[in-house]
């Protein structure tokens, strides 16, 4: 790790849109992709009309920030920028009509989509693919947005991992995140609105996101904010032998292991469940009062 | 010498942080606070508390409840051995806004009638003229209750209900320990030191609540001479 990406801060409020989230306090990062093949339910969001049943779905259910993508990760036919734009922005700008106060993430690694995604209302620029287009970070800068930090080891965008190797993966993972985190502070991204992310699968073998899954504490020991983004992933169904329809469990299983280490967003497919993992390890934390206890109480 | 008195049960779910963010069968809380409210309401000096204790023993006036006992992740102060009963008793004169003198005194839950009365007559010498008894019926009252269901369970306490609303401290004094025993009625030994605090008086009673919800049988009353 370069010393001066070491640097760690303060854990302190996250601000997202009009709202500070202390440290302790659990976000769900719904997700809904408005692409016809993403890997898990490939399509279920690619009418606009059925995107935005599923974004009052997700809301009612308690979703705390709502993530578009319109590009899935995986190689496949080319989505340009205008395409991008086509599929996501005019979503996000109905997501804010219908939400004000909605925190909408846009899950893109492009400066022009984010740009566009920021001018419709979007809060939070999820780069996924680790500052692969350093603008994106200005900006973020400029519309006063948050930025997600991620570790793609290097990859270009829409790659797979081919025979990844790391001496260190979560030292890979902090050395990457914390130098793109100080990129952006740099840039003029307010550091309360900057998350960072292991991402898992990205740039990944199996064996290299458990480990990342097993020393997560090591990130959120630097004090900025973490999110998880582990939902479904095929180091999920590799690891227990499941295909994506059958790897809820195993995704809840990392759920409650980055909640349990400090994990603060959790970018999530399932929301119900999603929420009561998080409840059950914020309350053997200590972080949140439980609902109602009169078990040998009465 | 004792003139008013209120009794109340002693669940740890009183406490309300214990509870979780629901709040637990308000209806019980109301009726200690309006009982507790009436036992100060003729601004005693002091308030002489009674509750069930592993011994027959007299605690610091100034202990509480350390309900870490009960839910570590609070990590509260207080004493932690000082019974739940005199705990949750200070904490309802707390609740109150009592500042006066109090005196807790624990009477071993498995004390006999006689020594409880005579514990009772002994505290009726006190230059203290009200007390606050703590004390719970049967744990049986249910199939979900925590001693599972006794059939006997709903006639002890009815027998309580009826004799702390008639004043009738004859009864309290002759209640069975063996049968409160049985019963998990942890308040027995408390209500017969009021029996013996009030001697021979018949005071006049007021049942402010008296169910089981959660199979405890749960009692709250005041009683003035």
């Amino acid at each position: 790790m370069s010393e001066e990406s070491a640097v760690p801060r303060e854990p302190g409020p996250l601000r997202l849109r009009n709202s500070e989230f202390a440290p302790g306090k659990t976000l769900i990062m719904a997700i809904v992709n408005r692409t016809p093949d993403s890997f898990y339910r490939p399509g279920v969001t690619w009418d606009h009309q059925k995107a935005l049943d599923r974004a009052h779905e997700i809301v009612a259910e308690g979703a705390d920030i709502l993530d578009v993508g319109g590009v899935p990760a995986k190689p496949g036919g080319d989505v340009d920028v205008a395409e991008e734009i086509r599929r996501t922005v005019p979503f996000i700008a109905a997501v804010r009509a219908a939400y004000p106060e909605l925190v909408i993430s846009a899950d893109t690694w492009r400066h022009e989509v984010g740009r566009a995604a920021c001018e419709a209302g979007a809060d939070l620029l999820n780069d996924t693919w680790g500052g692969w287009d350093p603008r994106l970070a200005e900006v973020a800068a400029e519309f006063d947005v948050g930025l997600v930090c991620s570790h793609a080891g290097g990859l270009p965008p829409r790659t797979r991992p081919f025979r990844v190797a790391y001496p260190d993966v979560m030292a890979d993972v902090l050395d990457r995140v914390l130098g793109l985190a100080r990129r952006a502070v740099r840039a003029g991204v307010d550091p309360a609105r900057i998350v960072i992310d292991p991402a898992h699968d990205f740039g990944k073998n199996t064996w290299q996101s458990l480990e990342i899954t097993r020393r997560l504490g090591e990130m959120t020991a630097t004090g900025w904010p973490v999110l998880m983004s582990a939902s479904r992933k095929d180091f999920v169904g590799e690891t227990l032998g499941t295909a994506v329809e059958d790897r809820l469990a195993g995704t809840l299983g990392v759920t409650a292991v980055g909640a349990w280490l400090g994990a603060r967003v959790f970018r999530a497919h399932d929301v119900p469940q999603t929420r009561q993992v998080l409840d059950m390890v914020a309350a053997i934390r200590g972080d949140q009062v439980p609902a109602r206890l009169v078990r040998g109480l009465a | 010498m004792i003139t008013t008195a209120a009794v109340c049960p002693a669940p740890p779910l009183l406490a309300r942080e214990l509870t979780g963010r629901a709040v637990v069968l308000p209806e019980l809380r109301e009726a200690c606070a309006a009982a507790v409210a009436r036992l100060l309401a003729s601004e005693p000096a002091a308030v002489l508390v009674v509750g069930a204790g592993a011994a027959t023993a007299t605690w610091d006036a100034d202990d509480r409840l350390d309900l870490s006992a009960w839910a570590p992740g609070l990590r509260t102060r207080g004493n932690s051995r000082l019974p739940l009963a005199l705990g949750l008793g200070a904490m309802l004169l707390d609740e109150a806004g009592f500042t006066g003198r109090r005196i807790l005194q624990a009477v071993g839950e498995a004390e006999p009638a006689a020594a409880c009365l005579r514990l009772g007559a002994a505290a009726g010498q006190l230059d203290v003229t009200a007390i606050l008894v703590m004390g719970d019926g049967s744990a049986r009252r249910s199939p979900a209750a925590p001693g599972h269901f006794d059939e006997r369970a709903a006639p002890f306490d009815l027998a309580a209900e009826y004799a702390l609303r008639d004043g009738d401290m004859a009864a309290v004094a002759a209640f069975d320990a063996a049968l409160a025993r049985d019963l998990m009625a942890t308040g027995r030994a408390a209500w017969q030191v009021l029996a013996g605090a009030l001697g021979e008086r018949r005071p006049a009673g007021e049942i402010l609540y008296a169910d089981a919800p959660l199979g405890v049988g749960y009692l709250v009353a005041v009683l003035d001479t």
